[in-house]
């Protein structure tokens, strides 16, 4: 079924469908599905994606029958269990979670430069179905791990979640997406940082060949505020990852590392786009891919920075290791600098596994598949070594070995 | 015989670099292959340790009472081969240690014994690293990882030390070193000399000759040898170069 189709027909069950700024922006979103030609070649949001899949379906949802559950560990950890996007309501000194408001729909949407091609954050905006809004009050530090499950085969999650980390707060955030059925979730995170607050978010993603995740950030930060995000792909089935980046206020740093591990004939798509738009701000990207089979990933990269951000700090690389010939990795790093005063840099490394290397392994005595696990993992190690959160390690490590484990 | 090369004819990428090279090894004996730059040294030492960029054309080599050829890249150094590499290649993120109790203890498996355990293998590679003046931190180091020419070559002998090869091959190992470091290395694999190993010294100069004392030295040229004796070769090419031998 039709974008169009697929709205007309379920509009009732959509959030804030009622409302008339949002029934009329969703009517221009809908304009823009039916008159886009899909050009691949000049919208790189949507290369190397199989449209149809996500264009062409049937709209499903269902609110699940229990609610999430919230636990308080009493020691500022908190561990949610989000069932097809939702969240129950919590309040207490530290921390607030209510569902989904009218009010956040335009925190996203609003921003043009983003929504005119991203057709994956249109789509978010046109279904949404689901979704919480959590704020970490002043001065408060602590953990929230989420599980993100889908219920049910056929699903289409369209969720929406606001992150606020109130001045001075700081937060470890861990997601887990690990789903198994046939389904497809589309998430947007937005994401607040006041002033000196933190956010660490790590996302860990291991779903199943048949679940296709769609995750968009837009993070802003304020004055000494910090947001690092690392995401841990280990899915088997598509993936995309896009993280848009808004350093709005002087000292602010965004931090982003991707790791991904694919085989068979999947497909990981990478994008961020940071803007500098204030002086003495810093960001760092950092993207890994080992590649296996025919698997296929991109790493669309763009760094903005406004004549204004002077003294600012780029750093953009991605680095891939290609286990066979049939595997691909599409890196374009950009950079646009508007301002004299700037200190940027991007790279991009992507072969096969260093066979010097291997030789000087194997002529150790070790056979040829353990100096090829050892030289993967090492690739990534010093990414691993900067976990400093021992329980996201031990997931990590244990996720990589089964991983290795079918390397041949 | 410990290594018998026979015959040996070797290309890559169309160029025969090896031709009807002959050469024989027993238990305890040290040798010198001396050769001009291009003369096929180097091709000699990793068709050894079975590198398997070249193609063999013709020949057999013997080693052990196996044939090489049967044996891939890790059953060879299993087996007792050992290469001292000319340019140790830099991996990082590889701790040193793990990859040596590894490598010790896979060498221990094919020869049905016992593996090593943690604690005896850290007193092992602390009391050799101390004997060739390796500093115990850079044992928590990457694999060659920003070393110096000097340390690279060092760690060489000290990987030699632990896994106690049959036979050494030291690919140019020299090369690069000052006196002192050249003094340390040679040091070292003078003390594992034994009456049961052997040892293929690769050098263009006399120099490390005066410190490892070889019982046979070869002038290889193009790929051949064209002449074997003892020292007093050495002496010769120190004073005439190899000119005379082309």
């Amino acid at each position: 079924m039709n974008i169009q189709d697929n709205y007309q027909k379920n509009k009732k069950n959509i959030f804030f469908s009622e409302n008339n700024d949002v029934k009329s922006h969703r009517e221009k979103l809908i304009d823009i599905f039916e008159n886009d030609k899909f050009d691949k070649k000049n919208n790189e949001s949507i290369k190397n994606i199989n449209l149809k899949n996500f264009l062409d379906f049937k709209y499903r949802y269902l609110a699940p029958e229990e609610t999430s559950l919230i636990s308080n560990n009493n020691d500022n950890n908190y561990s949610i269990v989000s069932v097809n996007g939702q969240c129950s309501s919590f309040k207490d000194d530290k921390i607030e979670i209510t569902k989904i408001l009218e009010e956040d729909y335009n925190d996203f949407s609003e921003n043009n430069t983003i929504e005119k091609n991203e057709h994956f954050v249109n789509l978010n905006s046109l279904f949404l179905n689901c979704g919480f809004k959590i704020v970490i009050k002043k001065n408060n530090n602590i953990k929230i791990k989420i599980s993100n499950i889908v219920t049910d085969d056929d699903l289409t999650i369209f969720q929406k979640n606001n992150f606020i980390c109130e001045e001075g707060s700081s937060l470890n955030l861990i997601e887990e997406y690990e789903n198994k059925n046939n389904s497809t979730s589309n998430i947007l995170n937005v994401i607040k940082l006041e002033k000196n607050s933190q956010l660490n978010h790590f996302l860990i993603q291991d779903n199943s060949p048949s679940h296709n995740l769609i995750v968009t950030s837009h993070s802003s930060c304020k004055k000494d505020s910090t947001y690092t995000q690392k995401v841990y792909n280990f899915s088997e089935g598509y993936v995309r990852n896009f993280h848009f980046s808004e350093l709005i206020e002087i000292n602010s740093e965004v931090d982003l590392q991707g790791i991904f591990f694919l085989k068979d004939n999947n497909t990981s798509n990478n994008k961020t786009f940071v803007k500098h738009l204030a002086e003495n701000c810093k960001s760092n990207q950092v993207y890994k891919g080992i590649l296996n089979d025919r698997s296929k990933a991109t790493y669309f990269s763009n760094t903005h920075v406004d004549q204004v951000a002077q003294k600012t700090e780029g750093y953009q690389l991605s680095k891939g290791i290609l286990l066979s010939d049939n595997a691909s990795f599409f890196s374009k790093p950009e950079l646009k600098i508007y301002a004299d005063d700037v200190k940027c840099s991007h790279g991009s490394t992507i072969g096969p596994i260093d066979e010097n290397a291997i030789f000087y392994l194997r002529s150790r005595g070790m056979s040829k598949i353990a100096a090829t696990k050892i030289l993967i993992s090492s690739f990534i190690n010093e990414e691993l070594n900067s976990i400093s959160d021992d329980q996201m390690a031990e997931i990590i490590q244990k996720k990589l070995v089964r991983y290795l484990s079918k390397v041949k | 015989m410990f290594l018998e090369i026979k015959d040996l004819s070797v290309k890559i990428e169309n160029k025969n670099i090896l031709k009807s090279l002959n050469l024989n090894i027993n238990k305890g004996e040290v040798h010198a292959i001396m050769g001009p730059n291009g003369s096929g040294k180097s091709t000699l030492a990793n068709v050894l340790a079975g590198k398997e960029d070249y193609e063999i054309l013709n020949g057999k080599i013997n080693f052990k009472d196996n044939d090489l050829f049967d044996l891939n890249i890790e059953e060879r150094a299993q087996e007792g081969m050992f290469l001292a590499f000319q340019y140790p290649v830099e991996i990082p993120g590889v701790n040193i240690t793990p990859f040596l109790h590894s490598a010790i203890n896979s060498k221990r498996k094919r020869m049905n014994e016992d593996e090593i355990d943690n604690l005896s293998f850290a007193k092992l590679l602390k009391s050799r690293a101390s004997d060739l003046g390796i500093n115990i931190d850079m044992l928590k180091r990457s694999v060659n990882t920003g070393f110096s020419g000097g340390e690279k070559k060092r760690y060489e002998i000290l990987q030699m030390s632990i896994l106690n090869p049959d036979l050494a091959i030291l690919d140019e190992t020299d090369s690069g070193l000052d006196i002192d470091a050249l003094k340390i290395v040679t040091d070292g694999v003078n003390k594992l000399k034994t009456k049961n190993n052997s040892f293929l010294i690769i050098t263009h100069y006399q120099k490390l000759l005066d410190y490892i004392k070889p019982d046979y030295v070869h002038v290889m040229v193009n790929g051949s040898i064209v002449k074997s004796g003892g020292s007093e070769i050495a002496a010769e090419i120190e004073k005439d170069g190899f000119q005379k031998f082309q």
